[in-house]
């Protein structure tokens, strides 16, 4: 009953269309006035303990990262490098489109920005050589969203602060802990890899049955001259990763070194930008920062309401008494993200559902990183989902297409994501194989 | 005078950001040169112990002006599929009213935070590492919602009169310059 006068309001007050921060904070706000004797003050100190947490603040600084190399010269470099190593396959252009989004979105873990700095590239010169528009259209839609998988991501580091107080037993009744932002980023390595090679198969097939033009070989010294220009990029993951798993940095402490290695790079190695643009790059990231951990510390709030209202133990005890199997409520799970992701962006889809998910997927068996895994290729697939998935209105503005013929150009693509959404939720192992090899899990 | 008021809204936090940055930069690096024994002598003598707390506080206070900073750059998005599907009247009515219950949330939390903080004030309570009064760290609730709040009515009062919302553009990649739309066939 009072989950759904939460939900119900919730959802009433978000479809005014006011941010989604405000709708959470006026649901709680409502409802403690109305319902319930939780004292006021205790309200106003979550406001600010809701993110006084280390590690949150690596949002900001990989917000930072991102935003110093999120720049036309670096997706050259990426598109070139891509080009001289994939490009005289068949898809040519295409294959390299996949390869250098997945590259470009690492770093820039922006998708729309990713969408709009390859493919406004990629996409006049892949129509000059004389590939259909709505066959590289497909490819940097769907592509664009690889950033949300490969880390270091912004979703997982949300992941794992949602889920971070939780109590959860799994199915023996022990206590299992959340996942870690270092396990989740490893986690999510293999099934980027293997879903930018799912995607870069599915360009190529067609490209193969349809005869699309290739480009010339590159010879090896032009690929080692991309390589050397695209490397510094690249590092940025090395870093990031390397310094997580070898326990030099804490995931925040590493977000932060990204963000002073990206501003070098930017400034004094490729000098794309001059000390004079970083003002505008450190406001546009404190804005964008802003607005995410505005969403966190409403979220806390409304979790807080949820835990305070034992909602989650009542989804728990529910869902184990119906007899639902793990197999059965992971579908629901995947079809409830799906629809979610059509309307919300990431972080506050996350935010909202993975405090109620977690602990009903632990009962049911299910590994913390798993769920974190399942629920990124979720929003990457949202992303790129019609009617309203973000990447399609941006990818629409690029190529000038429509939003129904650009959803028809996307489907081959659209339809490998979800066979790879089934692997990922019905093969666990392809989340937990590499960080329980490298011993984290 | 409003002019003031954003450059300086704008300076705080791009300022927060930066230097929050450069901190955890500079404290994980005196973390590794204490360990090299030639810089022992250099290093031993600054502590770095409360860099995390400051860092913390440096984002808490960035979030909450750039919060308020956010809502004139239109970046506080919602789900607004249904709202455009209606007609020209009810939207005006819609948007007017998402745009108020923003202005009362935010000016709701001001008044807690600022009760929150006048209590504060008559405590002697430090924060553990900084050992800076609690009141002066707590005090951008009220100070950030208030602005916050101000820049609701601000944007609800520039809607009324012109129409428009300001609406952040999430596509703009430095270094890539768009072609203009070609001219429609006629």
């Amino acid at each position: 009953m009072t989950a759904l006068f939460i939900f119900g309001l919730l959802i009433v007050l978000m479809l005014t269309g006011m941010p989604i921060s405000i709708a959470l904070g006026l649901t709680v706000l409502t409802f403690l006035y109305t319902m319930t004797q939780v004292p006021i003050e205790a309200v106003a100190l979550k406001l600010f303990t809701g993110i006084e947490n280390f590690e949150i603040m690596a949002i900001p600084f990989f917000i930072l990262a991102g935003n110093f190399l999120t720049h036309g010269g670096v997706a050259k470099r990426m598109i070139n490098f891509a080009t001289s190593m994939v490009g005289h396959w068949y898809g040519g252009l295409g294959l390299a489109g996949v390869v250098a989004c997945a590259l470009f979105a690492a770093i820039s873990g922006s998708s729309p920005a990713t969408v709009v700095a390859i493919g406004s590239i990629v996409l006049p010169a892949m129509v000059r050589q004389g590939f259909p528009k709505r066959f590289g259209a497909g490819v940097i839609t769907t592509s664009g969203a690889l950033g949300i998988l490969i880390p270091p991501s912004i979703v997982m580091v949300i992941f794992a602060v949602a889920t971070g107080g939780s109590i959860a037993t799994d199915p023996e009744g022990k206590r299992v802990l959340s996942a870690s932002v270092g396990q989740l980023f490893m986690a999510g390595v293999v099934p980027g890899i293997l879903l930018a090679s799912m995607l870069g198969m599915t360009t190529f097939y067609r490209a193969w049955k349809n005869n699309y033009p290739r480009m010339p070989k590159a010879t090896w010294s032009q690929r080692v001259r991309a390589f050397r220009e695209s490397v510094w990029g690249l590092l940025l993951i090395v870093i990031v990763l390397g310094g997580i798993y070898a326990g030099l940095f804490t995931p925040t402490e590493a977000a932060a070194m990204s963000a002073v290695y990206a501003f070098v790079v930017a400034v004094f190695v490729y000098r794309d930008m001059t000390l004079r643009d970083v003002p505008r790059v450190l406001l546009g990231s404190a804005n964008m920062s802003a607005m995410i951990l505005y969403i966190v510390t409403n979220a806390v709030l409304f979790s807080f309401l949820m835990t305070h209202e034992q909602i989650p133990q009542q989804m728990t005890n529910w869902v184990t008494s119906s007899g639902l199997t793990w197999i059965e409520f992971l579908l629901f799970v995947n079809l409830l993200l799906l629809v979610a992701g059509n309307v919300m962006e990431p972080s506050s889809i996350v935010l909202i559902t993975a405090p109620i998910l977690f602990p009903v997927a632990v009962k049911l068996g299910v590994h913390p990183v798993h769920l974190g895994i399942l629920m990124t290729v979720n929003m990457e697939v949202g992303l790129c989902h019609p009617p309203v998935g973000l990447n399609l209105y941006v990818a629409s503005g690029i190529a000038r297409m429509g939003i129904t013929e650009l959803t028809i150009a996307v489907w081959p693509w659209l339809v490998t994501m979800l066979v790879f959404l089934a692997m990922v939720t019905y093969v666990p192992e392809m989340s937990l194989w590499l960080p329980r090899l490298l011993g984290m899990i | 005078m409003l002019r003031i008021l954003d450059r300086l809204e704008e300076i705080l936090i791009a300022t927060l950001i930066g230097a929050a940055t450069l901190l955890i930069f500079v404290a994980v690096v005196h973390r590794y040169a204490s360990g090299v024994p030639f810089l022992y002598p250099f290093t031993h003598r600054i502590h770095l112990s409360w860099a995390q707390e400051l860092c913390i506080y440096m984002f808490v206070w960035m979030a909450k002006f750039g919060a308020a900073y956010g809502v004139r750059t239109g970046i506080h998005v919602g789900v607004d599929v249904v709202v455009n599907q209606l007609g020209d009247t009810l939207r005006r009515k819609v948007v007017l009213f998402s745009l108020a219950c923003g202005a009362l949330f935010t000016f709701v939390v001001g008044t807690m935070g600022a009760k929150f903080v006048i209590a504060l004030m008559g405590t002697d309570q430090v924060s553990p590492d900084l050992e800076l009064p609690s009141w002066l760290v707590y005090a951008c609730i009220p100070l950030g919602s208030y602005l916050m709040c101000f820049r609701f009515l601000q944007v609800a009062l520039s809607f009324w009169r012109t129409g428009h919302l300001p609406h952040h553009d999430e596509t703009r990649v430095e270094g890539i310059e768009l072609e203009p739309p070609p001219e429609a066939v006629r």
